[in-house]
């Protein structure tokens, strides 16, 4: 008898839901950056659609993304990766290709396009100085950073191909636009290591994390640091004597994808168009210093004045700076890394 | 053994025998699950490809590439002058420590002992507050004017290598301390009365006597400093690569299992050699030492 109630009770309830209301899966990284999302892109977007969105956080989005798919049981609409993931997800065909009659493959740069993965805000490798050595007149350009007669004093860079071999060839005067063209060159590649064996008399760390990158600023250990642009703007904000530059930023992208079977993939591609709309992805920035990939987000004032030089993506910075290219980095990473490995062996 | 005349007794024996084994089996277990297992798995990843075929690939790959020599030779230079320095600076703190009244003798182990309580992290990072370029060593030394630039102490092979001895030391310390405290007194008095030297008497009498404490030392040291990580990851300055960091750029960078694993069975084949030498050493020094004796 009580079962019976019981049955008819939760039959009940489930019937007075909304049964229209659809549900969707969010996974994110979870902690402040997964909470900005949040208040500023999927819950606004959520409630425009009439979305139920239920959200998720893991640290390890393309561990979790491949353990779902394999094992058959995904649970996640909507993935958030950093694009270099993103790319190595869809290589390994985890990805659901990005339905571009929904979201509109226009809205972001060329260079930051992705097929199965949209990219939505961005961070720059940037170059940094300490403002005690170099006063009125740093080195402001990636040739000026290499110029060790003009410009003395010792140099950090990140102990890894990634963005180091595109900022070599920026240095060498290779045009932005050609950076990805000349390294799938098997000559481009060799002038970039070169590149990078010319100033390495002068590289007093090759840094292995974020954190030691804005210590090395912070500390003046090295008085010109390749970081990113989140840690040498905390270093300048504390009060330290650095500065730094987003022109010829190496830009890298995070994105949102679909994995291979979702439930919902219609209502995923729709919550991704909704939720990267050019007001939510400025909105982002009340929350965290990753501008938007969608140029349309800095216009109209959506965006702070003030707050525009802190992003990497702003648009007096485009131009000078390069989309971090994930295919090729896929395709190519393992190649570079052991070149630039084998040059700071010798 | 009269006792295995009588066959009752000699079953006894063996049924004694057979309880305490079975005593060592939850030991024995532990040991299986987290040693043995862990290196079957890593030796068999390391003949597969990353779509699961079986290969030798792997080998080639990482037994061709010049990164890994490179990296071995590393591995071993860290090595060595770790361990050289231990024995300069161990030996004689040792026979201080041996020689010294026992309320002064615990005093200076506590301070041995100290940094070995301390976690490794929380020392590393210690030593780039104390050796980075604005750091309290080079203050000292540009504030006093003993060197006008301050002095490159850390990542490098230096600050790598000062990281290390300072781990590595109370380690060295202990089982050099505990032979030498095990000679018997009368030794060294018997041959100062003889007429022999402080120098005579450390070199024919003392050392011999520990050298098996010393070997066991630098056992610890070797086999310790080959796999050393953290040490030259954090005050190396990406300038120090040991095979331990070329491991972990294999995995996080490339996601190579199969060639971690083969960099994994390297070291371990090192690791084994080195040990294997020591005892052969060992045994060799300590039968020169008793004949001395």
């Amino acid at each position: 008898m009580s079962w019976l109630r019981i049955s008819l009770t939760a039959f009940a309830v489930s019937a007075a839901l909304p049964v229209y209301a659809q549900t969707v899966t969010i996974t994110t990284a979870g902690g402040d950056y997964g909470n900005a999302m949040k208040e500023a892109m999927w819950a606004p977007a959520a409630k425009e659609l009439g979305y139920d969105v239920r959200e998720e956080t893991l640290s390890d989005g393309l561990a979790a993304l491949k353990m779902q798919v394999t094992s058959g049981a995904v649970t996640t609409d909507v993935i958030h990766l950093g694009s270099p993931e993103g790319a190595q997800a869809a290589a390994q065909s985890l990805l659901e290709p990005l339905d571009y009659k929904i979201i509109d493959p226009k809205a972001v740069p060329a260079g930051a396009k992705s097929d199965y993965c949209y990219p939505f805000d961005s961070y720059g490798t940037v170059l940094s100085w300490n403002t005690k050595t170099y006063g009125e007149n740093p080195p402001k350009t990636w040739a000026e950073f290499w110029d060790v007669a003009k410009f003395p004093g010792r140099r950090a860079l990140r102990a890894n191909a990634q963005d180091s071999i595109e900022i070599a060839l920026l240095s060498d005067g290779v045009a932005p636009a050609d950076v990805y063209p000349v390294l799938s060159t098997p000559e481009g590649l060799d002038r970039a290591i070169k590149r990078l064996e010319a100033i390495k008399p002068n590289v007093a760390v090759w840094w292995t994390s974020g954190a030691q990158s804005a210590q090395l600023l912070k500390d003046g250990e090295a008085d010109l640091v390749v970081t990113w642009n989140g840690r040498a703007q905390t270093v300048k904000a504390d009060g330290g004597a650095a500065d730094y530059t987003f022109k010829g930023s190496v830009i890298g992208t995070d994105c949102l994808a679909v994995p291979k079977g979702a439930p919902n993939k219609e209502a995923a591609m729709k919550l991704i168009a909704a939720m990267t709309q050019p007001a939510r992805v400025a909105k982002l920035t009340d929350f965290i210093a990753y501008g938007p990939v969608n140029p349309a987000g800095y216009e109209g004032g959506l965006i702070p004045e003030d707050r525009l030089k802190t992003l990497a993506t702003a648009p007096e910075n485009a131009g000078t700076s390069v989309f971090s290219n994930s295919e090729w980095w896929v395709k190519n990473g393992e190649a570079a890394q052991k070149a630039f490995d084998e040059m700071m062996a010798r | 053994m009269t006792a295995t005349a009588d066959p009752a007794l000699a079953a006894d024996a063996l049924r004694e025998r057979r309880f305490f084994l079975s005593l060592s089996l939850p030991a024995l277990f532990i040991v299986g699950l987290a040693a043995i297992l862990p290196i079957l798995w890593i030796i068999r990843q390391s003949f597969l490809t990353t779509g699961g075929e079986y290969t030798f690939g792997n080998y080639e790959k990482v037994l061709s590439s010049g990164l890994t020599w490179s990296a071995l030779v590393t591995t071993l230079e860290l090595s060595l002058a770790t361990l050289a320095i231990c024995i300069l600076l161990g030996t004689p703190l040792a026979l201080a420590l041996a020689s010294a009244r026992p309320r002064v003798a615990n005093v200076l182990m506590a301070f041995v002992m100290l940094p070995l309580w301390t976690s490794i992290l929380v020392r590393t990072y210690g030593w780039l507050v104390l050796l980075r370029r604005d750091g309290l060593i080079n203050a000292a030394l540009t504030g006093s004017g003993l060197t006008a630039e301050p002095l490159p102490l850390v990542y490098n092979f230096t600050g790598t290598l000062i990281g290390m001895v300072h781990y590595m030391l109370p380690l060295f310390l202990l089982p050099v301390y505990a032979a030498m405290r095990d000679i018997d007194a009368n030794l060294i008095r018997a041959s100062s009365s003889m007429g022999a030297s402080l120098g005579q008497v450390i070199r024919t009498v003392i050392l011999p006597l520990s050298a098996g404490g010393i070997f066991s030392g630098s056992t610890i040291v070797f086999i310790y400093t080959i796999g050393f990580f953290i040490t030259p990851a954090v005050l190396g300055g990406g300038k120090v690569n040991p095979l331990s960091t070329r491991i972990e750029r294999t995995l996080s960078t490339f996601q190579d299992w199969g060639s971690a694993s083969v960099l994994g069975i390297l070291l371990l084949i090192v690791m084994a050699m080195i040990g294997v030498m020591f005892l052969a050493a060992r045994r060799l020094s300590t039968r020169n030492g008793a004949a001395h004796a």
